[in-house]
């Protein structure tokens, strides 16, 4: 097999996940994204060494429970497909609580997903039976406050600056949504779920979407809002 | 944009470790309509997703079951104690993965019973189905329970619990089972007379028809059937010839045990080892070819994306064309990254061979080895005999090909056995560092493992006690001090852990009520190794007035009427009683593929026997 010695040729998948599967977590997700895949029997690349694993790369680690509309992740071909013919084939192979939202090459020098990742957009359906105003009100003190100590994993830190936007909205629904946008980078994560425990809001009771992913490239970063 | 209506489950899911057990939605998960068929069968294996969902006759029967269009399947499985703690606290009865049925709204729970120590999730189960616990207390409007599986070749400590067992192999029988009910639900008939009905299925053992009588020193004083109609005894079912293999398996969406294809390539096994359980039970053998396997696996891999393979038997090396195979295996599927497991293989330079025509299995992690005993004298007693120079020639082997660990499996308790046997089992061990020492150096690792012999009904050794803890600690602190000392490593099971296993496996119908006992005092998840459940053990059989050690340390006269002599596995019990004989005296049998000793399969099914280029059974 002459496979691994050609060009490799990345593919760049939108997707998103709902239902069930937001109570898989992301280890078993990168699993699921592996097999079906697999049963693609498209010309899937595969890691070099003993261990040879189809190369997958996945933006983010959405939390158990979860669910998203902006998944991201990149896997490797050993020669180019048709970019509908891929799509069809992919989405046919996961489950449907998986969808494909947006599927195109992409530039193998391209920085990885995980590296280029700068921020995450959720929204929050926060508890009907809340008192709605309190609420607000409590969150705007927190963040006013000079710091916003958070400890998880026994390592307090300041998750103030990891804060960037927020809005509250209500549209047709019965209760409350929380549209907040966060730092998803190595250095600074905050999960929305660890903030809403600050206020003392049991994320069991929310509805908590990821709705956007941001990365550095301006280009890709207009193509996620496009 | 989403909606804040999160169901009472979801918010369950949310607090519980694993979700990803409790929601279905597998690659190739089968959801019917509800209302689309007459008959709603629920598949429960008694322990946690992660233990069960990777079970074969599972696989099987949910295929079997759901390929027929009048019928649907679905499963459940234990839920774990973070769940079930919250399912009690909301009153979420326990429900289906598929539809999130409860399972009191199906018609037919069907448990998979593969060993003793899930009795009392069973029991569980009902509760948490709000389902009695008695067959007894149970009428029309409640689902029929039945079980299946490798434990039911003894019911009776069961019998009380289930309406109908199903004894032997089940892909014939279950489809025999639905049609029967099928029959009985548009008919205006009783219960009664459902289980009269099932009864007369060959196969089908229906505990409540019979009864058993004790003599005062508690043992069996006569069993048989209560009225006529019934069979005497119940003959349990085989297929003449392997069913066509299931190849849509589930592919569980988080991590479980043994996450793979599992391809069943031979059932049943010639070489008789006595205390080998599965050995008995499962005659006669019957074996897939290599031109239907390369297809199974083919459309297995294509169907999951699964990674990985087993090729399961009893023993792999004894399939007729076992070379041919594991070349057409590697041939076929080495482009595809299939890695292939093959367990199972005996001790001989032919093992390897067979290692090498799968050249992807490179020398990385262990070898494994199953000698049981470590002198000869032993291994004519279990009837697993092994020359001395093969076993060390085949170690020799294994470290030149580049191995650098192996494990060795010994038994211990085996009847006959004296301190020189168990030493000997020590110096096996540090010959076989030794060699490895001396082909790859000092990295070598050899491990024992070492397990104490439980005594299984059908078995030559049924008759025989358990050996007491006290001396089996003996022969394990010999074989600790002198592998700490050699740089051996060894496992094995503390001898309180295989208590619960040695009670119930040979026990009769009187311990119903000490199950019952047990898991109304907190026992559940007995074969996780909590040794509290142990204390309830005992303190359940005291309130019960009967003595475990009646059924652990008791040697059985070889006239006793045994608890399970009602299920005629097509092995005769004269068979097992010479043969138990012969232990006694070293004799052994060969491998009865080369001559036939008359165990009794063929008097049980030859009528029902292939021709030899249909199908193959091992009978000469």
């Amino acid at each position: 097999m002459n496979d691994q010695n050609d060009k490799p040729y990345r593919v760049r998948v939108r997707y998103s996940k709902t239902g069930n599967l937001r109570f898989i977590g992301h280890i078993d997700t990168h699993a699921l994204f592996e097999r079906a895949l697999r049963r693609t029997k498209l010309p899937v690349r595969y890691t070099q060494g003993f261990n040879k694993r189809i190369r997958l790369n996945l933006a983010s680690a959405l939390p158990l429970g979860f669910i998203s509309s902006a998944e991201m992740l990149d896997f490797w071909l050993n020669e180019p497909v048709d970019a509908a013919e891929l799509r069809e084939r992919f989405q046919n192979a996961l489950p449907a609580e998986i969808r494909v939202l947006d599927l195109y090459p992409i530039e193998n020098s391209l920085p990885s997903l995980q590296a280029s990742l700068l921020s995450s957009d959720y929204l929050i359906s926060l508890p009907e039976e809340l008192n709605e105003n309190d609420f607000i009100e409590d969150f705007e003190n927190l963040l006013a406050q000079d710091s916003i100590p958070l400890t998880r994993k026994e390592k307090t830190v300041d998750v103030k600056p990891l804060i960037f936007d927020y809005t509250f909205t209500k549209d047709d629904s019965p209760n409350l949504n929380l549209k907040i946008k966060l730092s998803s980078t190595p250095s600074g994560n905050l999960r929305p779920d660890d903030l809403l425990k600050l206020l003392e809001i049991d994320p069991a009771d929310c509805m908590i979407e990821r709705i956007a992913l941001n990365f550095e490239t301006e280009e890709e970063t207009e193509k996620e809002n496009g | 944009m989403s909606k804040n209506s999160l169901s009472l489950i979801e918010k369950i899911l949310y607090r519980v470790e694993k979700p990803g057990r409790y929601v279905g939605g597998e690659h190739n998960q089968v959801v019917k309509d509800w209302n689309s068929t007459d008959l709603k069968w629920c598949l429960i294996f008694p322990d946690i997703y992660d233990i069960g969902q990777a079970n074969l006759g599972l696989a099987m029967l949910y295929q079997i079951l759901n390929d027929q269009g009048d019928i649907l399947a679905e499963r459940s499985f234990a839920p774990w104690l973070d769940m079930e703690e919250q399912m009690r606290e909301h009153q979420i009865p326990l429900f289906s993965l598929e539809s999130k049925q409860a399972l009191s709204a199906f018609d037919i729970l069907g448990f998979t019973l593969p060993y003793e120590s899930i009795y009392t999730n069973v029991l569980n189960i009902l509760n948490l189905s709000d389902i009695p616990l008695l067959s007894s207390e149970r009428d029309e409007t409640f689902p029929l329970i039945v079980a299946g599986g490798h434990a039911c070749f003894n019911p009776e400590p069961i019998a009380q619990f289930f309406d109908a067992f199903i004894i032997g192999e089940g892909e014939e029988v279950i489809l025999d089972l639905s049609k029967v009910y099928q029959d009985w639900k548009k008919s205006a008939l009783s219960k009664a007379d459902l289980l009269m009905m099932l009864a007369q299925i060959p196969g089908v053992y229906v505990p409540s028809l019979y009864e058993v009588e004790y003599h005062e020193d508690g043992t069996i004083s006569s069993l048989g059937p209560k009225q006529d109609g019934v069979p005497k005894k119940v003959t349990k079912r085989i297929v003449a010839q392997l069913p066509p293999h299931p190849t849509k398996f589930l592919v569980p969406n988080v991590g479980i045990v043994h996450n793979r294809m599992a391809i069943e390539i031979m059932r049943g096994c010639t070489r008789g080892c006595r205390f080998c359980h599965a050995g008995m039970v499962n005659r006669p053998v019957r074996q897939r070819s290599v031109e239907e396997i390369i297809p199974v696996i083919e459309e297995s891999v294509s169907s999951t994306g699964y990674e990985e393979v087993g090729l399961l038997s009893l023993s792999s090396s004894d399939h007729t064309q076992i070379l041919d195979l594991t070349k057409e295996v590697y041939n076929n599927f080495h482009e595809d990254k299939l890695s292939i497991n093959l367990p199972s293989l005996r001790i001989a330079s032919f093992s390897l061979e067979l290692m090498d025509n799968l050249k992807d299995l490179k020398p990385g992690g262990g070898f494994t080895l199953a000698p049981e005993a470590a002198t000869e004298r032993m291994r004519a007693v279990i009837n697993k005999p092994l020359d001395d120079e093969e076993f060390y020639q085949t170690v020799t082997q294994i470290f030149q090909k580049g191995w650098r660990s192996i494990k060795l499996y010994y038994m211990i308790g085996l009847p006959t056995e004296t301190m020189e046997d168990v030493e000997a089992i020590l110096q096996a061990g540090i010959k076989v560092k030794q060699i490895g020492k001396r082909i790859i150096g000092g990295s070598v690792k050899v491990h024992l493992g070492i397990a104490s012999l439980i005594p299984k009904p059908h078995t030559p050794f049924q008759w025989l006690s358990v050996e007491k803890p006290d001396s089996i600690q003996e022969k394990l602190d010999l074989l600790k001090v002198g592998t700490r000392k050699a740089g051996i490593k060894m496992s094995y099971n503390i001898p309180d852990s295989t208590l619960l296993e040695s009670w119930l496996s040979r026990g009769d119908r009187r311990l119903a009520n000490v199950i019952k006992s047990a898991w109304e005092k907190g026992a559940k998840f007995d074969a996780w190794g909590e040794r509290d459940n142990l204390q309830i053990w005992r303190a359940a059989f005291e309130e019960n007035q009967l003595d475990p050690e009646f059924y652990s340390y008791r040697q059985r006269d070889l006239d006793e009427i045994l608890p399970w002599d009602l299920i005629n596995i097509g092995v005769s019990k004269k068979f097992l009683r010479r043969d138990f004989e012969w232990s006694q005296i070293g004799r052994t049998r060969q491998d009865c593929r080369e001559s036939c000793f008359q165990c009794g399969i063929l008097d049980s099914f030859g009528d029902i026997r292939p021709p030899e280029t249909i199908g193959y059974w091992g009978c000469p």
